[in-house]
């Protein structure tokens, strides 16, 4: 049963966010025949992608990351995704009291997992880590996502579909902030030295003489 | 009661009103141009009028006094009879607020592609301007707080205290920061020197943000938000709480803009700290907001206004969390500078301050003019380009704003630069194109409002007899 849903979120989205509703999987099986695989996508071609192709700006070199480094970095990426597929899983039980829905946290956790899949399916794109290129490709798995959650929402948690529209407008805003969050403790690591470490490889004057 | 029904003065709503539309495409038509000469340099077409550095001043000047202006008076002029139970205190005060505003803003679209500019950004406009702003701003204050005054009922509803506080504070900003020693009649020397100079420039422009594009719209919100919705503000404890926190917060928040400066370090933190707490204040007012919306979800259906007000309080709840995380010293290092603080602004400005004006000018226009929207499937066309616009332009900025950071703090391992400047300028090209087009679509929703509106208008009758209303029983 691992990753059963993925055809069909892309195939027929309303009728297998029906199915996902009536299985009422467990907060440990979302993870395990879903999350966790799905997770390790962007993690493991971003290091694949960093160490060993890199990406190149104007005419300089390639730039790597160092092994050591992107295993850091890609470790951490894999955690923190979990973490906030579960903090907006618990965001959407939590908001489900005040519009009006009955439905436990499993059935938030998943639908905030199963929305994903598209963005974790695009981090394939990592292993050519283009910034340009990624967020072309991204673009369109970022829509397909808001897509799932906007369709998703109103079946997982059984409200109507103008209800559903307000819901899914506050986990958009939620998911923001969790980025944005991201974001700044990112950064935050960076500014304490644990950041990326560029293999050496470039001359001083990587331009003039690379 | 008088013998003769006393009525609103909608004249000078309207003339806000549409002027907010017109002056909106103007500085974000301004804005698309000069995203495209960041993308490819040869849009200026070599005349010194249509320069990046000339028509930057502009594009803010005209989105945030032009358009956020207009709509701020039109709605506060709006607001406040309406929950005052009064027609303005002057008309003729309101009329030269109106007249003199709009004089600003042409005097600044000749004055600055001319090239006079007294260089404080948010602030450009020169003394004479700057005398005429001060002088039509307190009649603002006069005609706003002369209603107040002459209310029918003893309660001021909360909108009012945010427009109030709102239009003091500005006040204060611009007189203070504006003061200036004139060399000439176009050209002036700020009257304070070195480190003090960015000090109150810095005041200023945060404030600009916190009372200017916060409790102005603010003020907005609490009026709009209720009546579209057709319910009552979730917690009015909650409204008069945030209120007073925002006040008093915001007003510190300036020196996190002069990180890493001259300016003292205590200064800096003590900026940061208060730019930390001001999440708890902000967000008090997005749970409001978005508390009293979620029991309108079953006009959603009929009613494309809701989903600019839903969406606007939702980028507000974003933006003002991502403020304070850039507050952060550490993250201000790497973020400073670059195109993270473009987005930032921008998901304020285009998420937060255009989304609800426009929201609240499909709320007003219809009233002005007597009638039903011309169409409510363009408006629904206006709300999917706007919201897609906003998200190329964001996403855009975040990746070419972290990448940009990185690539400047690069070094090799004996201590040079990895990147020349020009190679991180390259290297934004690509996302410069991308937020030209999330801009390009948030523009061609405005042309969109604008068609929509001058067919409401043109089939449509001024109203100027709506009569006041009675106020409701004590209850």
């Amino acid at each position: 049963m691992f990753l059963s849903h993925v055809w069909g979120l892309f195939a027929h989205p309303a009728q297998e966010w029906e199915d996902i509703r009536k299985e009422r999987c467990s907060i440990g099986k979302c993870y395990c025949s879903h999350v966790l695989f799905l997770a390790a996508i962007p993690a493991i071609s971003g290091f694949i992608g960093t160490t060993q192709i890199g990406w190149q700006i104007g005419t300089a070199e390639p730039v790597k990351l160092t092994v050591e480094s992107a295993l850091m970095i890609s470790i951490a990426t894999y955690v923190t995704m979990l973490v906030a597929v579960f903090s907006i899983g618990w965001m959407i039980y939590w908001m489900g009291k005040t519009y009006g829905t009955e439905q436990q946290l499993p059935q938030g956790i998943a639908l905030a997992a199963f929305s994903a899949t598209p963005m974790f399916l695009m981090g394939l794109m990592a292993l050519y880590p283009i910034p340009w290129l990624n967020m072309i490709v991204g673009m369109p798995a970022l829509a397909y996502s808001i897509y799932l959650l906007y369709t998703g929402l109103p079946i997982m948690m059984q409200v109507s579909k103008e209800q559903g529209f307000l819901f899914a407008s506050a986990v958009m805003a939620v998911g923001l902030v969790v980025l944005v969050a991201v974001m700044a403790a990112t950064v935050i690591m960076w500014g304490y030295g644990i950041g990326p470490v560029y293999t050496s490889d470039l001359g001083a004057f990587p331009h003039l003489f690379g | 009661m008088t013998a003769t029904q006393d009525m609103y003065n909608y004249k000078v709503v309207r003339q806000f009103a549409i002027m907010t539309v017109i002056w909106g495409i103007v500085g974000m038509a301004v804005g698309v141009l000069i995203a495209s000469q960041l993308a490819w340099p040869a849009m200026n077409f070599d005349i010194p009028y249509l320069t990046f550095s000339r028509l930057r001043p502009l594009h803010t000047n005209a989105v945030i006094f032009a358009f956020g202006g207009s709509a701020l008076f039109a709605t506060s002029y709006y607001a406040v009879q309406r929950t005052c139970h009064t027609r303005l205190f002057s008309d003729t005060l309101a009329s030269f607020t109106f007249w003199g505003w709009q004089a600003v803003i042409i005097s600044a679209a000749i004055t600055l592609p001319l090239g006079y500019t007294g260089s404080k950004e948010y602030a450009e406009l020169e003394w004479p301007i700057d005398i005429l702003i001060a002088v039509v701003w307190v009649s603002y204050a006069v005609v706003f707080f002369g209603t107040i005054m002459k209310r029918k009922v003893k309660h001021i509803y909360v909108a009012n205290w945010f427009f109030g506080g709102f239009i003091l504070t500005v006040a204060v900003l611009h007189i203070v920061n504006s003061a200036a020693i004139p060399v000439t009649a176009l050209k002036s020397y700020s009257a304070y020197a070195g480190v003090q100079d960015a000090m109150v420039q810095w005041w200023y422009g945060h404030n600009a943000v916190g009372f200017f594009l916060t409790a102005g719209f603010l003020g907005m919100m609490y009026y709009f938000v209720p009546k579209q919705a057709g319910r009552p503000v979730y917690s009015y404890r909650l409204s008069v709480i945030h209120f007073w926190a925002l006040i008093f917060t915001y007003i510190w928040a300036g020196p996190h803009h002069l990180h890493y400066t001259a300016l003292p370090d205590w200064t800096q933190s003590l900026g940061m700290a208060f730019s930390l707490v001001l999440l708890a204040p902000s967000w008090g007012g997005m749970i409001n907001g978005i508390m009293t919306l979620s029991g309108a979800w079953e006009k959603l259906r009929t009613d494309p206004i809701l989903r600019f007000l839903i969406v606007s309080i939702s980028f507000y709840g974003m933006s003002t969390f991502e403020g304070p995380m850039m507050a952060i010293k550490t993250v201000n290092a790497l973020s400073h500078y670059t195109d993270w603080t473009i987005g930032h602004v921008h998901s304020g400005a285009l998420g937060w301050v255009a989304m609800i004006s426009i929201g609240a000018m499909y709320y007003l226009i219809p009233r002005m003019f007597g009638r039903d929207i011309h169409s409510v499937k363009l408006i629904e066309w206006h709300f999917w380009l706007a919201t897609v616009g906003i998200a190329f332009y964001i996403v855009a900025m975040w990746v070419s704003g972290v990448m940009q950071g990185l690539m400047w703090r690069a070094v090799n391992p004996d201590g040079t630069l990895t990147y020349s400047f020009i190679e991180s300028v390259e290297a934004m090209h690509p996302f410069y194109i991308v937020r030209l087009v999330g801009g390009a679509l948030f523009l061609t929703g405005m042309l969109i409002m604008a068609y929509n509106v001058y067919k409401t208008v043109k089939s449509g009758k001024a109203v100027n007899d709506a009569p006041v209303l009675a106020p409701a029983a004590a209850h």
